[in-house]
């Protein structure tokens, strides 16, 4: 009986829509666990230092368009931290009156609200002239 | 005899290497799309980079946001089960008709393959007229409705059908088998391959289907995954990237199941080719 019933589960017709079917409930259960939609990070000035203060915008990329999803602002370490991002693919982008502002980055997220960390910093630069 | 043997090693080696050669060329474009749907890199780039240069799986992710790709999905999937389930059992219920002898079989053989010369774009007109008659507009019923029973499976199994001893059947009636029960009971379990077979080539005939969804389909929420990448292909261009992705995750499935029934497919489409 036993292996009767080993041998089912080993065949391939049963086996491969298995291991699917596993591998899709163990992903579920990662995202239903991981989608708060925290976007963590930090902001740096001209000078390499942690910025306090500076206006971090949050955009929301579709095909075609950006659409502006909200704003925040550093602390005092620089740090900053969104926790509404709907989105699997968003922009960044940190700025701040008289010091200047970061380039655009693209945060690329594996399913949407993914929590996440910035591995780089939001480097802001004078603007050029 | 060692002379005889080198010579059968070259000949075997020289196939092998046909043989490579002609898998590559056949495999190149999958691999090619395969690469692009990782990359997003511009078919028409010159040189074109054989090795995907920072491969990543975030145009699958668009694709399955951007568009409703879980709901196609569904679709799809609902109207293939629908047309293996129906194929499966009609087929087999036709052939084992025609394994029996009875008065105008052979011109009920004749008409059937008379009929696979017909393309089903001739047809779609009163396809559709019917369909509409039944009220199975923008329904799973009414999409898998014109696949519930293909001619080609119907052969295939009456080619597995007729290599089933014909005493076995003699045997089975004089236990009290019913026609049905026979075919239940001995014709199916000895037919695996010709199941596989009509599983495997329902399968993707339903899948692929095109030109059915598009014409009987009005709701949008109700679209297959074909009908899905040519309203992605008219929305969005420039995607090179999502395009090729969305392609792999249509041709997917297909290429899995063909891939865990290969051997059964093959045996069953080759079974009744030779006699004896």
């Amino acid at each position: 009986m036993r292996s009767t019933f080993l041998r089912i589960l080993r065949h391939r017709f049963v086996a491969v829509p298995l291991l699917i079917v596993v591998a899709v409930l163990g992903w579920n259960a990662y995202v239903v666990t991981h989608n708060d939609g925290i976007v963590r990070g930090v902001v740096l000035g001209p000078d390499g230092r942690p910025l306090a203060g500076a206006t971090v915008t949050m955009m929301e990329q579709n095909f075609t368009t950006n659409s502006d999803r909200g704003k925040t602002m550093t602390r005092a370490d620089g740090a900053f931290e969104f926790t509404d991002n709907r989105s699997h693919n968003i922009q960044l982008r940190a700025e701040k009156p008289g010091v200047g502002r970061s380039g655009l980055v693209v945060v690329r997220l594996y399913f949407r609200a993914q929590d996440v960390t910035l591995r780089e910093p939001l480097r802001v630069t004078k603007p050029a002239g | 005899m060692i002379k005889k043997r080198t010579r059968r090693t070259w000949t075997h080696a020289s196939l092998h290497l046909a043989m490579l050669a002609v898998s590559f060329c056949m495999l190149l474009p999958f691999y090619w799309v395969l690469k692009t749907s990782l990359t997003g890199e511009n078919i028409f780039v010159y040189p074109p980079s054989i090795v995907p240069v920072h491969p990543h799986l975030f145009y699958y992710i668009d694709v399955w946001y951007y568009i409703p790709f879980p709901r196609y999905l569904l679709n799809s999937v609902v109207v293939s089960v629908l047309s293996i389930a129906a194929n499966v059992v009609f087929n087999a219920l036709a052939a084992y008709a025609l394994t029996r002898h009875f008065r105008g079989r052979g011109a009920v053989i004749t008409v059937l393959l008379s009929c696979m010369m017909i393309p089903f774009q001739t047809t779609i007109v009163p396809a559709y007229l019917i369909t509409a008659k039944l009220g199975l507009l923008d329904s799973y019923l009414g999409l898998a409705l014109p696949t519930f029973s293909t001619i080609v499976c119907i052969f295939v199994y009456k080619a597995s059908f007729e290599a089933v001893p014909r005493s076995l059947i003699d045997a089975a009636r004089i236990d009290g088998l019913s026609e049905l029960q026979i075919i239940r009971r001995i014709m199916l379990p000895l037919s695996t391959s010709a199941v596989a077979t009509n599983i495997v080539l329902s399968f993707i005939w339903s899948w692929n289907n095109f030109l059915w969804p598009l014409i009987v389909v009005r709701d949008p929420l109700m679209q297959t995954l074909p009908l899905g990448l040519s309203r992605f292909l008219s929305y969005h261009e420039n995607t090179t990237g999502a395009l090729y992705a969305f392609c792999i995750m249509v041709l997917a499935p297909g290429i899995l199941l063909f891939l865990m029934a290969q051997k059964e497919f093959i045996r069953g489409l080759t079974s009744g080719a030779t006699k004896g």
